[in-house]
């Protein structure tokens, strides 16, 4: 996944303070959620197009969508060295940002792989 | 009966192809577009002003809990005092800025420009879609829907025992305009894309009203609760400074 971990090489501490209560820079967040938000989409397209060659139809294609996000996922938690909070402010962000945006990339480049190989 | 059609390899080359490169270099060229075409708006000295003290309001409230009570206090009072603290703005002056907004005519340009520069290429696009893409099966959708879509998808084809997943070029474009946002996204950087929803959204709640906006600053300042949150850190930093040391 050489792409996956360009992205996110840029990834910065947010939550440097270790005071009680957590501190947030902002532009740091900002940034770590962009880097999130691409990788998603990149994979979400990636995905669409292996799952349109392979030949998924109906909801095994979906099943395939959770299981690259999930992939996506896991990938962006052990990028951030499991420590997830000193990234982004909750678990949800890093988990469901960016599912439905990937979900509509995912459809069309899956409709148009499925398209071109099987149809045509 | 769901048999597979074969559809004619012309159709994808000469329609599902030249469709989507379409789409993507028309984003393309709306980005460089909307990019030359921004007019530089000079800005207003006292609306300028009065942003600046609600981000230092803004500040103030967001950092409370790191200065101490004694500090806190009077910065308070400052803003929020009745005779002439910052935020305070008597009702007479409130509904200025909101007239002077609106009648601007730089800024109704603007909207307008930026609405026209979304709307034209989408309408273009799909008019030259319907006249030269219509009447025949594009592409096949490899998941199942239910018949009410079939009227939505399938505007061109009169058969009514075609699998509804066989669908014309008009839900082709359609899915174009969906599915290459995250695209767009990539390619041009930080957000340029397409987000024609987010877009509207944004024009429709556009009002900018500074004095609402000071009114609710200084509510919120009033809300704040200081919670002194380093009460100890002359003992953490001196841990920390003796761990260096070491």
């Amino acid at each position: 996944m050489a792409g996956h971990s360009d992205s996110s090489s840029s990834e910065k501490k947010s939550n440097e303070a270790m005071n009680d209560v957590p501190v947030f820079s902002a532009e740091n967040m900002q940034n770590n959620m962009k880097v999130i938000y691409y990788s998603r989409t990149f994979m979400s397209i990636i995905g669409g197009v292996i799952a349109g060659i392979l030949g998924f139809t109906g909801f095994m294609g979906f099943v395939f969508y959770f299981l690259v996000m999930t992939i996506t996922s896991i990938g962006l938690i052990a990028r951030a060295k499991f420590s997830v909070h000193s990234y982004v402010d909750s678990w949800n962000r890093i988990i469901l940002d960016g599912f439905m945006g990937g979900l509509m990339s995912f459809v069309l480049f899956w409709t148009f792989a499925y398209d071109i190989v099987h149809i045509f | 009966m769901a048999e597979d059609l074969v559809l004619d390899t012309a159709i994808r080359d000469w329609v599902l192809i030249p469709l989507s490169v379409v789409m993507v270099l028309i984003g393309i060229l709306r980005y460089f577009v909307a990019k030359l075409m921004r007019s530089f708006q000079v800005p207003d000295h006292k609306i300028v002003k009065e942003g600046q003290v609600i981000v230092r309001a803004r500040n103030l409230r967001a950092a409370a809990n790191f200065i101490p009570p004694k500090s806190f206090r009077p910065r308070r009072v400052y803003f929020s005092n009745e005779e002439n603290g910052l935020l305070f703005v008597p009702k007479g002056q409130a509904q200025n800025a909101q007239a002077q907004m609106f009648s601007d005519p730089n800024m109704a340009m603007d909207m307008m420009k930026k609405n026209l520069s979304m709307i034209i290429p989408q309408t273009l696009t799909f008019a030259w879609v319907n006249f030269f893409f219509s009447g025949f099966v594009a592409a096949k959708i490899p998941f199942p829907l239910t018949q009410r879509f079939r009227s939505m998808l399938q505007n061109g084809i009169d058969l009514s025992t075609v699998d509804v997943s066989y669908v014309s070029s008009r839900s082709w474009y359609f899915l174009n305009l969906f599915g290459l946002r995250g695209l767009f996204s990539l390619i041009l950087g930080e957000e340029n894309a397409m987000d024609d929803t987010q877009r509207m959204m944004q024009m429709s709640g556009f009002g900018f009203d500074p004095s609402k906006s000071l009114a609710s600053e200084k509510d919120g300042l009033d809300i704040v609760q200081h919670e002194w949150a380093l009460p100890k850190f002359e003992h953490r930093a001196e841990a920390v400074l003796k761990k260096l040391v070491r």
